[in-house]
């Protein structure tokens, strides 16, 4: 994670930039079960910011993009719990420890996300390893 | 861009690297759960077996083992299944039906054997089965039906007698998953075809459970397993189709006679 940015944002961007990590971290919980919710949420978050100033914007994409790999990882074990309690596969350790790489995975969002959000919400910007990249590509001032 | 690139190379060969160094820990028994192994689904076979057979007449006489032996024995050799796993029983009993037990015991009805209008079509239909088991459909359907636990706890013998027959009457009169009977249906055709046995009696057997399901209630009990027979038997001739030239019956007429004779004393 690096601490540079262009401008110094205002408290009011500051405010609005961390609850985008807020929004994605509330969303991460509720949509344990079912993780397109955790999409969705930043999804609308990022369209209600989408005029917002740079920094708001820039954390906003940044929250969203996070989103997309974890979708692919819970669904992709949402759907092998499934048919383990329903369909023909059976419990194996390649499941167990896919479940256990998923909540690494997850945890370390998480903790990611907390830290995002106390930082950005004091001013200090946060870039993350790949997402930080891929958001400057994206995200134009 | 090279480096955003080589950042989400990084991050997903973490994601796999954690996975598969996780998967080479046995959590199955770090979490010690229970797991089905041969040797259970063997134990539950014979311990179904030993309840089942009491309750029934089986049939031993010399030649209609020997006939049906002899069938089963070419399915096997052919398709490189091992004999020995299949325990072929006959059972005298007027209903249409052949169903697969845990532990490769393969029942057949004398029903089943006086209804075939030609060893091709018992055969197909003893190759359906024989697909069941090889396939481990049988543990499949039990672990649904009944769960792990109640399985495992038959073979250490702490389950009473109505379990057993509950699991036994599973296995003769409810049917498997359709996609698992669909499964049943392709490899018995290829198991026919490499023992260079027509498949097309199977489809017909299937064609005639459909017409008589109205009429007669011996039909049904194969029937009440494999439901869609129409279906069924429709795929099952476009799949055979033009695969085999010159087919040899299943069994001789004379050996067909006799198993057909001696099936229901």
């Amino acid at each position: 994670m690096e601490n540079n940015f262009e401008y110094q944002p205002s408290d009011h961007e500051a405010e609005k930039a961390s609850n985008s990590y807020l929004m994605s971290l509330i969303a991460l919980i509720a949509g344990m079960p079912l993780p397109i919710i955790n999409l969705i949420a930043s999804l609308i978050f990022f369209i209600g910011n989408r005029k917002g100033t740079y920094f708001v914007r820039w954390h906003c994409t940044q929250a969203l993009l996070s989103q997309f790999s974890l979708l692919f990882i819970n669904s992709f074990g949402f759907w092998w719990t499934l048919s383990i309690m329903f369909g023909p596969e059976t419990i194996s350790s390649k499941y167990i420890a896919y479940i256990i790489t998923m909540l690494i995975f997850n945890i370390s969002e998480f903790i990611a996300t907390i830290y995002s959000a106390i930082q950005t919400r004091k001013g200090i910007h946060v870039k993350w390893f790949f997402y930080g990249n891929l958001t400057n590509l994206i995200c134009k001032a | 861009m090279k480096k955003i690139i080589f950042q989400f190379v990084v991050l997903v060969a973490l994601f796999f690297g954690l996975w598969f160094a996780l998967k080479s820990i046995n959590w199955m028994s770090v979490f010690k759960i229970e797991k089905l192994t041969d040797d259970t689904e063997i134990k539950i076979g014979k311990t179904v077996w030993d309840l089942y057979k009491k309750t029934e007449k089986e049939n031993k006489e010399e030649k209609a083992v020997i006939a049906i032996d002899s069938i089963v024995d070419r399915i096997c050799s052919k398709n490189n299944i091992n004999r020995e796993t299949i325990k072929v029983h006959i059972i005298i009993k007027d209903d249409i039906n052949a169903f697969a037990m845990p532990g490769g015991h393969l029942v057949v009805y004398s029903g089943l054997i006086t209804a075939s209008d030609n060893p091709d079509e018992l055969a197909g239909v003893l190759a359906h089965e024989i697909s069941h088991i090889e396939l481990g459909h049988v543990m499949k359907k039990l672990i649904k039906e009944v769960g792990l636990s109640v399985l495992i706890s038959m073979t250490s013998g702490n389950s009473g007698g109505e379990t057993i027959k509950q699991v036994s009457k599973i296995l003769s009169s409810s049917a498997f998953d359709r996609k698992l009977e669909k499964e049943a249906d392709i490899s018995a055709v290829e198991y026919l075809i490499n023992a260079n046995i027509n498949p097309e009696p199977l489809a017909e057997f299937l064609y005639k459970l459909a017409e008589n399901k109205k009429d007669e209630t011996s039909y049904e009990s194969w029937l009440s397993t494999h439901p869609d027979s129409k279906k069924r038997a429709e795929y099952i001739l476009a799949y055979s189709k033009n695969k085999l030239k010159n087919p040899q019956p299943a069994l001789s007429d004379t050996s067909w006679k006799i198993l057909k004779e001696n099936a229901a004393d």
